[in-house]
């Protein structure tokens, strides 16, 4: 009970906040919200699964581009353009993680990268029906029982699809598939040798987190009412990569923190040194990598432990 | 009256390319029973428990666990049949505390599907699998030390946690490489305890072990490996004495 | 026919560029079992290494090429010293390496960025527009057989392949571990700044010509295969004929035509992963 009262809580406080910022305030706020959405759901790709995948943000750029052209293009009924979304979302990732599954080494890796490259070459050549380079534009989010929902309402609707994102997560990783992921990241020979189905882990760590990505996709469509190619291209897969390094695999808290740290400090940066901030990003990782391996996080606890 | 053969091994054989590192062995191991397996280095022990277990594929033989031929299953399908083993080298996951390692071995039995996680529903179960856990770390000895991280554990509490793993996933046969490698002597009589206790429970043990001294007490029958063939078996105190093991392992601790 | 001629130098000279990325990827996944997509990125080092000494101070070419092989084997050595030597040597899992080196990817593409202006650079042909298509083909033999009898002839070589067979043993058998892995670091990036230069007169050197060129090096990789030092030049050279006579005969936008490769890799990972050559 009092776990669903701090839900409830979190719900109430990232929601209400969205109501005291300004219009431009808000945008920046909602695209904070969807980036620490993608992180938590990339970090248990990678940081719990230990599975590196580049195809992450293209399984956003899926769920959004997906929803806008069942709605648009083919004027369906929305709960089926968002069911059909996610239909599409899970059917490209069993493609991908099935084969790769059977493999060993870095063949996700480059069958991902393989994939995000041929969804922006399907974009930009799509014609009318992904309107090409340009992408789609002049819609809205259709009216839902009479209603539609806009401004920080708005916002509301993405606190709430992080936090579900959030607790689907929280729930699997306290789980035996939590464990599983972990045991097939650390030493899928003996996690094996425990009973755990090491390729079927993989294929569904990998499904579950792209459909989620993909979800929020959808939710993004409705951000900036437009999706166009570049958004969803390599440079944000790699991005995402960083954030959860930079806070500390394997933990939620290190998702939301580097996702958050990541995604603010360009607003800091860019007056002092233009775009150059991913110059930092990089330097940052790889001292990460170098000297915290887990991240930032990780230095808390070192912290704490030994103040 | 002796209990039916739970494991049934006939004309196993591995080859690594020109090694033969098991020939044709064939053995069987009743419930309840602690069967043990000793031979030199290099003996093809380790091999022996790779194939029963489907981590290596065999390239020749039979091996029927329950009347059920199991030999070419998956690794994982092995384990949920009731097949688990311990590592000769520690191998834990680093990853996780004491009591998540001890979990992984009980993947198998846990009935809930992946919607019942995501829905909530499959909590009660986790806390009933925890609290066996617990009670499994408990019975091998890591009482106080559920939720450490496996990095601070000594070497032979490492030992324990294979031990508890291997046991959570409720087995029928369970697989122990060379668990008093590197024990003191304290630590191998607690062990030869736990191994015991287990066995009591009616769970068949096949057990690889180096150090006589330790074997021959707790095992009912014996098995001697040497260049993958088995060249002897039998009560243990006929082992003892039996002329062919006191040449492989006097032989090959000479030359070693 | 003519046409037709045109089309098997120009592929050819384009998969010899694929396939000297795919030795690069080679010649450290061998040994180390890391995958390093920084190669792109040391392509266009090379690329603007070129700029600066051919088209900028306007070195001569033989000169300026052998400056820039060398910058780029002290490059791939530096790497090395940062981004993987600490993490092998403290055990870290391969992983480690690999995401260092992802971060160095962006290190280098950003520092180019801020060094440079944001348009193409230009890069002097070798012997005139006409015959580039054969300095490349004819550079990249050269390199192909050099390491070719190298792992062939060499005792050093041998000790290359000791270690991409096992480690632990290559190290008993008293290898040194990390001096190979420096080398077959130098010398990948060597390999991929090689490949750079002699791409740049045609595209222009650029700080984004680095991922594209890292994708088909390793679908080359992929097609021809990780087992062998040949299997990288004929996957690049395969790879170049499919784009090539996608984008002239088949009946599909141009468009569509770049996305070939990137299917040939999926199908290649999914139906051939060992590649179509085998290590022996
Ligand atoms: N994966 C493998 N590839 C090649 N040869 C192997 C492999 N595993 C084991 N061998 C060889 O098979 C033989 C038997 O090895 P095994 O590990 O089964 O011996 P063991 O009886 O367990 O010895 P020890 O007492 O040292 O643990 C050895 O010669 C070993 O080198
Ligand atoms: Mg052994």
């Amino acid at each position: 009970m009092s776990s669903l009262l701090r839900w409830l809580g979190a719900a109430l406080l990232l929601a209400g906040a969205a109501f005291l910022l300004s219009d431009y305030h808000n945008d920046v706020y909602r695209k904070l919200l969807l980036w620490v959405t993608l992180a938590l759901s990339y970090n248990f790709l990678f940081g719990i699964c230990g599975q590196i995948a580049f195809s992450h943000f293209a399984f956003y750029g899926i769920g959004a581009y997906s929803v806008v052209i069942f709605l648009f293009q083919f004027h369906l009924p929305f709960p089926l353009a968002i069911l059909l979304g996610i239909a599409l979302c899970i059917l490209f990732a069993l493609a991908v993680a099935i084969p790769s599954a059977r493999l060993e080494g870095f063949y996700l890796a480059l069958a991902t990268l393989a994939l995000a490259q041929l969804f922006i070459v399907v974009l930009n050549e799509g014609g009318a029906v992904t309107g090409g380079p340009g992408g789609l534009a002049n819609y809205k989010l259709p009216e839902f029982l009479g209603t539609r929902i806009r401004g920080p309402w708005y916002t509301a609707v993405i606190v709430l699809l992080l936090l579900g994102t959030l607790a689907v997560l929280w729930r699997l990783d306290r789980s035996w598939f939590g464990r599983a992921c972990r045991a097939v990241r650390d030493n899928p020979e003996v996690a094996a040798a425990m009973g755990v189905d090491v390729a079927r882990t993989k294929v569904t760590a990998f499904t579950l987190t792209s459909a989620l990505a993909g979800i929020a996709g959808m939710v993004y469509a409705f951000v900036d009412n437009t999706v166009n190619p570049p958004i969803f291209g390599l440079d944000n897969a790699f991005l995402l990569l960083f954030m959860v390094i930079v806070g500390g695999a394997g933990r939620h808290a290190g998702a939301i923190i580097g996702a958050a740290l990541l995604f603010l400090v360009p607003f800091v940066l860019s007056p002092l040194i233009g775009h150059h901030h991913v110059l930092v990003f990089g330097v940052l990782v790889v001292a990460a990598i170098l000297l915290q391996p887990r991240g930032l996080v990780g230095l808390y606890d070192a912290i704490r432990r030994h103040p | 009256m002796p209990s039916a053969a739970i494991l049934e091994v006939r004309g196993l054989t591995k080859r690594f390319g020109g090694l033969t590192a098991v020939s044709s062995l064939g053995f069987e191991v009743r419930e309840g029973e602690i069967l043990g397996m000793i031979g030199p280095n290099g003996a093809g022990k380790s091999t022996t428990f790779n194939l029963i277990a489907g981590t290596y594929a065999a390239t020749q033989g039979e091996v029927r666990f329950a009347g059920e031929q199991i030999l070419g299953l998956p690794p994982h399908r092995i384990a949920a049949r009731g097949v688990m083993r311990t590592f000769q080298h520690n191998r834990p996951f680093g990853g996780m505390p004491v009591i998540d390692n001890v979990l992984v071995g009980a993947h198998t039995r846990f009935a809930s599907g992946l919607w019942a996680v995501v829905g909530g529903r499959a909590l009660r179960e986790e806390t009933q699998r925890r609290k066996r856990a617990a009670e499994l770390i408990e019975f091998v000895g890591l009482g106080e030390l559920p939720h450490a991280d496996v990095a601070t554990l000594s070497f032979g509490q490492g030992r324990l946690l294979e031990i508890a793993r291997a046991l959570a996933g409720e087995p029928r046969l369970l697989l122990f490489d060379e668990p008093a490698a590197g024990l003191t002597l304290a630590e191998c009589e607690r062990l030869a305890g736990i191994i015991r206790g287990i066995a009591a429970r009616g769970i068949a043990v096949l057990l690889i072990e180096h150090d006589m001294h330790f074997l021959l007490p707790l095992a009912q029958r014996v098995a001697v490996l040497n260049f993958g063939v088995k060249i002897a078996d039998g009560l243990p105190e006929q082992i003892r004495n039996h002329p062919a093991v006191l040449e492989a392992y006097l032989g090959s601790h000479a030359a070693a | 026919m003519q046409d037709f001629l045109e089309l098997t130098v120009s592929a050819a000279a384009s998969g010899c560029i694929y396939g000297l990325i795919a030795l690069a990827y080679l010649l450290m996944i061998r040994p180390t079992g890391i995958i390093n997509f920084a190669v792109g990125e040391w392509a266009m080092v090379g690329a603007f290494g070129g700029y600066l000494l051919l088209s900028k101070f306007e070195w001569p070419y033989p000169l300026g090429m052998a400056a820039v092989l060398v910058f780029m084997l002290v490059i791939g050595w530096l790497t090395e010293r940062i981004a993987v030597r600490p993490l092998v040597e403290r055990g870290a899992p391969l992983l480690a390496p690999i995401l260092a080196l992802l971060g160095m990817l962006v290190v280098f593409r950003e520092a180019i960025s801020v060094s440079f202006a944001p348009d193409p650079h230009p890069v002097p042909y070798a012997l005139g527009i006409q015959r580039q298509s054969f300095f490349i083909i004819a550079v990249t033999s050269v390199v192909f057989i050099g390491v070719w009898l190298f792992f062939e002839r060499t005792i050093a070589g041998k000790s290359f392949e000791a270690v991409a067979i096992h480690r632990r043993a290559a190290a008993l058998m008293g290898i040194n571990l990390s001096r190979v892995t420096a080398l077959s670091f130098a010398a990948g990036a060597g390999a991929a700044g090689l490949a750079g230069l002699l791409v740049s007169p045609n595209v222009s050197a650029h700080y984004l010509m680095g991922v594209p060129l890292a994708i088909q090096g390793f679908t080359a990789l992929v097609i021809g295969g990780v087992g062998r030092v040949e299997g990288a030049l004929l996957g690049g050279l395969l790879l170049a004929f499919a784009e090539q006579l996608t984008v002239r005969y088949a009946p599909i936008p141009a468009g569509y035509a770049q996305g070939v490769p990137l299917l040939l890799l999926m199908l290649f990972l999914l139906l051939r992963p060992t590649g179509l050559l085998r290590a022996k």
